[in-house]
């Protein structure tokens, strides 16, 4: 035990003084939480870009209950074309122009067309248009009550606009009401919650993946022989590089949990059963890391095929976006990954308050999945030693 | 001229002698090309099933119904008539119907009333967009039912006489919200995520030519190859020229594949074949200049190493190569206008939706070339010394 915990502390001190290691370590998966964490904030807002050309008090009043809308966000134009460009470019779900004379025209009876920019397939841009529909339309009754009693002599415009907002607020009317019929969401929660336990998932992965390259260096550089040549076993050697894997995949999952937590205010959900998670989840990465260091020959080969295949496999198994959304063939192919289960986890510590007990057959899997690629990694590294 | 052809020559025979090369530049990008359009090949066109319960059968939830199968709304949503709301309810959860509406047993004439019912909507945590657009739907057809109270309430509130009551009721019915929200056309191309996410993941391979780049020359160094080259007759420009002349052809063969398998094999959609030439030649040419900043900055195979990485996951990341730069955040949108790539991206964007030829790319690819060439004067100067060095 002792000359494995020897070879373990080599590895380690080994990859502490490589300071690329540290930018894959902590510094890119933090910085990652970070951009995917601020962008998949805004799920449940819909941004929606405004351009007045000139539609008077109507016009601003239906921006200001736009504004006052809590699922959108609005974003003024200067012109059509600048609207245009940043609808095309998905910068605004869709975009209101509001037209010239607006104003005027409602209170001459006349209609007033709010052109809304949305393509007839696309869904999100369909989906923006009905909401903005929903806030037009409440506004408009208020325009609606007003022209009707002025025009039939009974006030002014002025006065029955004011009359028609205050009867809008006090008198009943018909509501939607929304029952949502099921409290269990399968997705994570948006934001940080979202990008930290997915590229933790995604980044302990990647990062033993590429770190193979550690094993292949100390192949080519004789180590295993000198080691052989001195009283050590074969299993200590493979048990002290594998405990080395392990821990530096420990290390960088508590390092995210710990500042997700402190940084990004980031839930990780119940205490001991995301610790089980942490580990199960860093002996995965352990048994690939140590594999990919029997697999491939040379550093570069780990450096260059290991990032793109745990991408890959972190694509598939829903760390990059929900698996929810895919084709039911994509997720089960998803559920071939470690990843997707470990994902499913997290979504169920973290949106359902899910216990040890509740996630103890997704971690059965992980366990599985460990199990599998140690007991590989371990056949592997066993043999490399032995050959020297 | 010859020399440099050379140098250039070997260096690309020795890239593609290591396979690698071939998996970063070429597989890597294709394989997360055809994972994605797997993914969201059935999503990009989204429908759903709306369960409709119908206790209320009178005049006002068949004009419901009506708007439902309206012709804007016949490629979203199908309706289907369900018994009861429980049995609605059930169905929503068990995910054969994506959202549900409940219409209450006199819904229509409690309109004319003082208590108006209300429409109720089962949606799911699941499904919030099937529940975002029936919500929608639901809510702008009961704000015609309000906007006709309102309207009467109104007239009555300013003093119209009791007994014309029916009279203003029967004309508030023929009433249309005047503030009509009528759909136009963007004018651009829908923007699959394949479309944004080949060029995205081409891009991000070919800034690791940066990384094997410059760690290959300091081998070359250590080695003593740039020594041995040096006491032949070949200056060090020749030497750089040559390598940047590898780097060069390599990129662009690497960005020309993604481009031609993604568009044949995929559907992706790039925009006009000269534009996106321009901009790929352009955008190879950052790498160039990128990858000889780092052999200037670097002093030994493990600094440049270190630089390579910080830059290339540094663009990747601020440019926009790993999500869609147009949903960010304002400050994250700006700062990816201090990349290259992040030009590039919006530019492929801008091809792929709203079409056009050299005159879109313009200025993208001008922000390029002058950021190469503001990048490639530091390296040239710094770069020298790393030669004679």
């Amino acid at each position: 035990m002792k000359s494995a915990l020897a070879v373990a502390g080599t590895s380690l001190l080994r990859v502490s003084k490589d300071r690329r290691a540290l930018l894959f370590l902590i510094v890119l998966p933090v910085v990652v939480i970070l951009i995917i964490g601020a962008t998949v904030r805004g799920f449940s807002t819909i941004r929606v870009g405004v351009v007045d050309l000139g539609s008077g008090a109507a016009g601003r009043s239906l921006v200001s209950a736009m504004e006052g809308s809590s699922n959108l966000e609005v974003q003024r134009y200067p012109t059509l074309a600048a609207a245009t460009t940043a609808v095309s470019r998905g910068e605004a779900a869709t975009a209101v122009v509001l037209p010239r004379g607006m104003d005027a025209a409602l209170r001459a009876g006349r209609s007033a067309d709010v052109a809304v920019l949305a393509n007839q397939s696309n869904t999100t841009q369909q989906a923006a248009a009905a909401a903005v529909g929903s806030v037009v339309a409440k506004e408009g009754a208020r325009v609606q009550a007003a022209y009707f009693a002025s025009s039939r002599a009974l006030g002014t415009y002025e006065a029955d606009l004011r009359a028609a907002a205050s009867l809008q607020r006090s008198t009943p009317q018909s509501r939607v009401l929304s029952r949502v019929v099921d409290a269990s969401s399968q997705t994570l929660p948006e934001g940080f919650s979202y990008s930290a336990p997915t590229m933790l998932v995604l980044f302990v992965f990647v990062n033993a993946l590429a770190s193979g390259a550690v094993i292949i260096e100390t192949r080519r550089l004789g180590l295993y022989e000198r080691m052989a040549a001195a009283p050590i076993r074969r299993a200590a050697i493979v048990l002290g590089e594998t405990l080395a894997y392990f821990l530096v995949a420990l290390t960088q999952a508590t390092l995210i949990v710990g500042i997700g937590a402190l940084a990004f205010g980031v839930s990780w959900g119940n205490p001991p059963a995301a610790a089980a998670l942490v580990i199960l989840w860093a002996l995965v990465g352990a048994g690939a890391g140590v594999l990919s260091g029997t697999l491939f020959r040379t550093p570069e080969q780990a450096g260059a095929i290991g990032p793109p295949v745990g991408i890959v496999l972190a694509m598939l198994g829903g760390c990059m976006w929900p698996l929810s959304i895919v084709s039911s063939f994509m997720r089960e192919l998803g559920h071939a990954t470690p990843q997707a289960w470990a994902v499913d986890a997290w979504t169920d510590l973290m949106s359902r308050g899910g216990t040890l007990g509740s996630i103890a057959p997704k971690l059965g899997i992980l366990a599985a999945f460990a199990a599998g690629l140690l007991l590989l990694s371990t056949l592997r590294l066993g043999k490399v030693v032995a050959r020297r | 001229m010859r020399v440099v052809l050379l140098i250039a020559a070997k260096d690309l025979r020795q890239r593609l002698r290591d396979r690698s090369a071939i998996v970063i530049g070429i597989v890597a990008p294709l394989v997360i090309a055809a994972v994605m359009s797997l993914a969201f090949g059935g999503v990009s066109n989204f429908h759903f099933t709306l369960g409709v319960v119908n206790a209320d059968r009178g005049p006002i939830a068949a004009q419901l119904l009506g708007g439902l199968r309206q012709p804007e709304l016949r490629g979203i949503i199908t309706t289907e008539p369900v018994g009861s709301p429980a049995e609605a309810a059930a169905e929503v959860r068990s995910r054969r119907l994506q959202a549900a509406i409940v219409i209450p047993k006199g819904f229509s004439t409690s309109m004319t009333g003082t208590s108006p019912q209300s429409i109720t909507t089962l949606t799911s945590v699941n499904n919030t967009l099937a529940g975002s657009i029936t919500g929608s739907v639901v809510s702008s057809f009961s704000a015609q039912l309000n906007a006709d109270r309102l309207s009467l309430a109104t007239a009555l509130g300013a003093g119209a006489p009791l007994d014309r009551l029916a009279a203003l009721e029967a004309e508030a019915s023929g009433l249309r919200i005047p503030e009509r929200l009528v759909q136009r056309p963007v004018g651009a191309r829908e923007l699959k995520p394949i479309s944004y996410y080949s060029p995205a993941m081409a891009i991000f391979f070919v800034l690791f030519v940066i990384s094997f780049t410059s760690r290959s020359f300091f081998v070359d160094r250590d080695q003593g190859m740039i020594e041995r080259m040096r006491a032949a007759p070949i200056r060090p420009l020749q030497i750089l020229a040559g390598k940047a002349l590898s780097v060069f052809v390599f990129g662009l063969a690497s960005l020309g594949v993604v481009a031609s398998v993604t568009t044949v094999a995929f559907g992706a959609y790039w925009g006009s074949p000269l534009a996106v030439g321009v901009l790929c030649v352009a955008v190879v040419l950052s790498v160039v200049c990128l990858t000889a900043l780092v052999i200037g900055l670097a002093r030994t195979q493990r600094q440049a190493e270190g630089i390579a990485s910080a830059v290339v996951f540094g663009l990747a990341l601020l440019g926009g190569n790993f999500v869609f730069v147009s949903s960010e955040p304002e400050l994250l949108r700006r700062l990816s206008l201090f990349t290259p790539n992040g030009w590039a991206m919006r530019a492929f964007t801008d091809l792929s939706t709203r079409g056009g030829g050299l005159g879109t790319v313009l200025v993208p690819v001008g922000v390029i070339v002058a950021f190469s060439a503001g990048i490639g004067l530091v390296a040239a100067a710094l770069a020298r010394r790393a030669v004679t060095s």
